[in-house]
């Protein structure tokens, strides 16, 4: 291994402040820091120190742990001059205000490490131009990956309307049991003619 | 009876249209894969050379639904896939069977997740289901001649199938 280099020794004293705690374990390095300043120190990471590669954003949930804060923003930083030159910062966000200063503007590979966060945890990244859901529907209801979500859902995997025969053809049943239901941005009255023309029997 | 004799040195055979429709359909059934996991790929091995589906009439694989009267669900259908499913599936003319292949697709197999469907068969009819995880390409030969016996059952008034 080659020798430890502490990431945040070059930094300006106003900002080693900010640092709260250093961990090392197995070769990897970690920083902690509170949520308003993890800006400036990736800002400084980024344009000083030559921390060019944004490996990824994600985020934890402690919830029920006895943590600071609730959540845990994760960046993964790294040089490609030197791969081992790589640390993550880790920064508290607090579970009443979940949003924090995106980092856009430093590295493009934030778009899609802040989006897929807001997608799974719900936390809000202000300055990202496209906080979109990523992986789930756009009308799900839910943020799965908080801890207080149960692992089956709430029974959204359930709501979809049932294909059945009726005659000579197929006809969506709504769900009975179910009010609402997911992944109905594609039932447009284009959808809706576009299906009855194509499942009347051949001719 | 006089007439088969009579007919049988010119070239004619006698049946019922019921019959030799459903003779017709079950042994050029066409398949729409819709593969999206690892029983794609025992799916695309019982395309293939080893296994050739195409000895029982069923390898004209067709990727657009509206050429196709096999849907072969090959895998998990998440939360997001669910509706295009059943799209594609309206999308087929009639008549049209549905094979859910393997476990993820007939229950949700190991993933009772929240993004995971738990079964197709509640959102879309199901004629035959191939056990397995994933079911070899064996299974999925003998999926289709149990469809080929439902093909072979079919008659003009069931209105089963809009036929």
């Amino acid at each position: 291994m080659a020798e430890m280099y502490p990431p945040h020794a070059a930094l300006p004293a106003d900002l080693q402040k900010m640092v709260l705690d250093t961990i090392e374990h197995q070769g990897q390095t970690q920083l902690r820091c509170k949520v308003p300043d993890h800006r400036s120190l990736l800002v400084d990471f980024r344009n000083q120190q030559g921390y060019d590669y944004l490996v990824d954003v994600t985020a934890l949930d402690h919830l029920g742990k006895d943590t600071p804060e609730r959540f845990e923003i994760v960046y993964v930083l790294r040089r490609l001059a030197d791969p081992r030159h790589q640390f993550r910062l880790h920064a508290w966000l607090s579970e009443s205000e979940p949003s924090l200063a995106s980092v856009v503007d430093l590295w493009d590979s934030a778009r899609w490490g802040e989006r897929e966060t807001h997608d799974m945890f719900g936390i809000v990244f202000d300055g990202n131009p496209d906080l979109r859901r990523l992986l789930m529907p756009e009308d799900y209801p839910a943020f799965p990956l908080l801890k207080d979500y149960p692992l089956t859902g709430r029974e959204e995997r359930r709501q979809f309307p049932r294909v059945v025969p009726r005659g000579d053809q197929m006809v969506e049943e709504e769900p009975t049991d179910y009010p609402t239901s997911i992944g109905r941005g594609m039932h447009t009255p284009e959808y809706d003619e576009e299906v009855r023309r194509d499942s009347k029997p051949r001719q | 009876m006089g007439l088969e004799n009579l007919l049988s040195g010119e070239g004619f055979l006698t049946t019922t249209v019921n019959s030799i429709v459903n003779w017709g359909r079950k042994n050029a059934l066409w398949p729409m894969p819709f593969g999206t996991a690892c029983c794609a790929i025992e799916m695309m091995a019982t395309f293939s050379g080893r296994y050739d589906i195409s000895r029982f009439g069923a390898e004209v694989v067709r990727f657009s639904p509206r050429q196709a009267d096999l849907l072969i669900v090959s895998g998990r259908i998440s939360l997001k896939m669910m509706p295009v499913l059943q799209k594609i599936y309206r999308q087929m003319p009639e008549p049209k069977w549905v094979i859910s292949m393997g476990a993820c697709a007939s229950c949700g197999g190991v993933f009772d997740t929240y993004t995971l469907i738990q079964g197709v068969d509640q959102f879309i009819p199901v004629d035959v289901y191939v056990p397995g995880c994933p079911p070899r390409p064996e299974s999925l030969l003998d999926a289709v001649f149990e469809v080929q016996k439902l093909v072979g059952e079919e008659t003009f008034d069931s209105g089963k199938h809009g036929s």
